[in-house]
């Protein structure tokens, strides 16, 4: 585990998240293998982290367990202290919108809707209801936020991968998440555009927001408050 | 107050369907047959048994009615007729036999068939036997037989009331016979279809002979109505006939086995309980036995619906294998959606959404196709129902006035629900079942 040293005192406070002893072992034909074995890993508000490591070497793996896409087959995982490892899929789903803001290295815009609808996305998924006008403050914010409030009726055909990549950062921060998880988000971008969506994702951890980003790429795991590097399900 | 888990479903559904018209309207295609089938078929068994019901009540009453038959002797007819003298909840039929032409001629719808079958009946003039009810046989003199004229015999009817609550005749032409003025001299009289052509088709002279009347009369005739027999009949005002016939001729056991003579039906609205006491009473008193006064209620549609009830499950049936057909397209299409849709199922998913809203909105949109379908298809049946009235209405007289029956609306709404849910489950659970972890890996 690697830990770089310009980060600002957040390790005083409680941690965001934490994981402890995760083990994942992927079940199907063939023999079972091991993603993710025995890890830890704790993201404290504020804080940047980036997952390094190769092709298969578990970091998708562990951002869905840490976005409660999945879960783990042995371990514990705290959120706020809370021990939420065996959380049934209905009280995932409403942690997934009140707590993580995901963005993909493939943007998955809906085509068939507007930027502003697309980011409204978050916000019409069943866990409460806001009225229109409030929906369009909130989406209007997300995507002044990111800089492209001009682009809300644009449908995602006529924007680039850049502004593409914004709208999927406006659509996770709509909600003010507490965390967002990127995974591999500037793979599909050239290295300009890819440098403005990390200091796009980078900013909201000035508002005390978590980050975990899966990269490959050093240059923009460099820029993250810690960095660390899974190697065959295991951190180094 | 809907929740915002029932408006999440709506609004997304809403985008699904206006995202894939073509789909939507594929879907839309299929189904449409099959619930246009199911509607076709519930208005069509509605509006039969309407129909049939109709005709069944010119005959027998309506539905609910308490129909009497009293035998009409000893008295019997006067007891009715001042009982029931003025009354609008209850109307006696004194039923009994005129011919209308020549006098003293032999009709040519001799017995009062249908003129259909006049002169087909051959000429028995050889003796009859008559039986009694203890068994003692006795030869009947042969009637005298009379020349062959220009009459016809019709059965004659004489009302104490108006019968049409009761029997809903419909008017062909002309007016109903006026229960509110004062005897006319002359009796008016009205025909029924039958009677009317047997005077269209014959031109018989306008003298018309009672049986049991002292004298001819001169009727004026008022109108036509169906009445749903197809002998020829008439009907009058019974204090009319009395002006010609101051009492019922009695009716003896020989003209009752000839079919002649005097009858009684009486016709009552339900609850009239007080009413048929009091007339089983004086009849009694009168020494009419018991056992020779019947009442019973009509219950005309409960028949009708027994006999029908087979018919409209056998089509009803046929109906629903083409309403399969068109689930299958809805869930043929449905599940080629959700193929389509992994990604955006995923990320509602990802971005909070639960598995059982997830299904709901793949549901909620086949429910609203199926809704729209059938609303269509409501739309469809109703207005063919009306072309349809429009062309062969009139060759129908039943069916005058029918208008779209609710329970084929209901039943169309019903089909599109059924086919919404059946084609939309299967894809709806699979839509639940995306692994978001695998499909939004980089």
């Amino acid at each position: 585990m690697t830990q770089s040293f310009d980060q600002p005192t957040v390790q005083v406070q409680a941690p965001l998240l934490q994981l402890n002893g995760i083990t994942k072992i992927l079940k199907g034909q063939g023999e079972p293998r091991t993603i993710l074995s025995g890890v830890d890993f704790t993201v404290h508000p504020g804080q940047s982290v980036a997952i390094l490591g190769r092709s298969g070497s578990g970091k998708s793996t562990l951002l869905s367990l840490i976005g409660l896409f999945d879960r783990a087959d042995e371990g514990q995982y705290f959120l706020h202290g809370n021990d939420i490892t065996k959380l049934p899929e209905r009280r995932a789903a409403a942690l997934r919108s009140a707590e993580f803001g995901f963005v993909f290295q493939r943007f998955f815009l809906l085509k068939h809707l507007t930027a502003a609808q697309n980011v409204a996305m978050a916000l019409v998924n069943g866990q409460g209801w806001s009225a229109r006008r409030k929906r369009k403050q909130q989406v209007m914010e997300a995507l002044e936020q990111v800089g492209i409030a001009h682009l809300a009726k644009s449908k995602p055909t006529r924007l680039s991968g850049g502004e593409q990549q914004r709208v999927a950062i406006a659509r996770a921060l709509v909600r003010q998440p507490r965390i967002i998880l990127a995974d591999e988000p500037t793979g599909a971008l050239d290295t300009e555009t890819g440098n403005l969506v990390v200091e796009v994702l980078l900013n909201t951890t000035r508002q005390g927001c978590g980050l975990v980003l899966v990269t490959h790429d050093h240059d923009h795991a460099r820029k993250m408050g810690r960095v660390m590097e899974l190697r065959d399900g295991r951190f180094n | 107050m809907l929740s915002g888990k029932f408006r999440s479903a709506l609004v997304i559904g809403g985008q699904g369907i206006r995202a894939r018209k073509l789909r939507t309207f594929l879907s839309m295609v299929s189904l449409f047959l099959g619930v246009l089938a199911v509607v076709a078929v519930q208005a069509g068994a509605e509006i039969a048994e309407r129909a049939m019901l109709t005709d069944v009540e010119l005959q027998s009453g309506k539905d609910g009615t308490v129909m009497g038959y009293v035998p009409g002797e000893k008295g019997a007819p006067g007891i009715v007729e001042s009982t029931m003298k003025g009354r609008t909840d209850a109307v006696a039929m004194i039923g009994s036999r005129a011919i209308i032409g020549e006098p003293g001629v032999r009709p040519i719808n001799e017995g009062g068939m249908p003129f259909e079958y006049a002169g087909r009946g051959g000429d028995y003039s050889g003796p009859m036997v008559f039986c009694d009810a203890n068994g003692t046989c006795t030869e009947q003199k042969p009637q005298e037989k009379k020349p062959d004229g220009q009459a016809i015999e019709v059965s004659m009817v004489a009302l104490t009331g108006d019968i049409r609550p009761f029997k809903p005749f419909r008017p062909v032409s002309g007016t109903w016979l006026e229960f509110g003025t004062a005897p006319s001299l002359a009796p008016r009289i009205v025909l029924n279809e039958e009677a009317a052509k047997g005077l269209r088709q014959y031109r018989v002279p306008g003298e018309m002979m009672i049986d049991g009347a002292t004298h001819h009369v001169s009727p004026q005739i008022l109108g036509v109505v169906q009445d749903g027999y197809s002998q020829p009949r008439i009907y009058m005002r019974l204090d009319e006939l009395r002006t010609w016939m101051p009492a019922a001729a009695a009716t003896t056991e020989v003209d009752r086995f000839r079919g002649g003579g005097t009858q009684l039906e009486l016709y009552m609205e339900p609850g009239s309980d007080e009413l048929q006491q009091l007339l089983k009473a004086k009849l009694a008193g009168a020494g009419i036995p018991q056992d020779q006064m019947h009442f019973q209620v009509v219950k005309s549609k409960e028949r009708m619906e027994s006999e029908l009830r087979i018919m409209r499950l056998i089509f009803l049936g046929m109906a629903f294998l083409v309403l399969l057909i068109g689930v299958a397209g809805i869930l043929n299409v449905g599940l080629a959606t959700v193929g389509e849709r992994v990604e955006e199922f995923a990320l509602r998913r990802a971005v909070g959404m639960s598995r059982l809203l997830l299904a709901g909105i793949v549901l909620a949109e086949t429910l609203l196709t199926g809704l729209l379908t059938a609303a269509l298809a409501i739309g469809a049946g109703a207005a063919g129902l009306q072309v349809a009235l429009m062309m062969f209405g009139s060759r129908f007289p039943s069916l005058q006035g029918t208008a779209f029956p609710w329970e084929a609306g209901v039943a169309g709404v019903i089909a599109g629900l059924v086919a919404g849910v059946l084609g939309g489950l299967i894809p709806a659970i699979r839509a639940a079942r995306i692994p978001i972890a695998t499909v939004m890996r980089a």
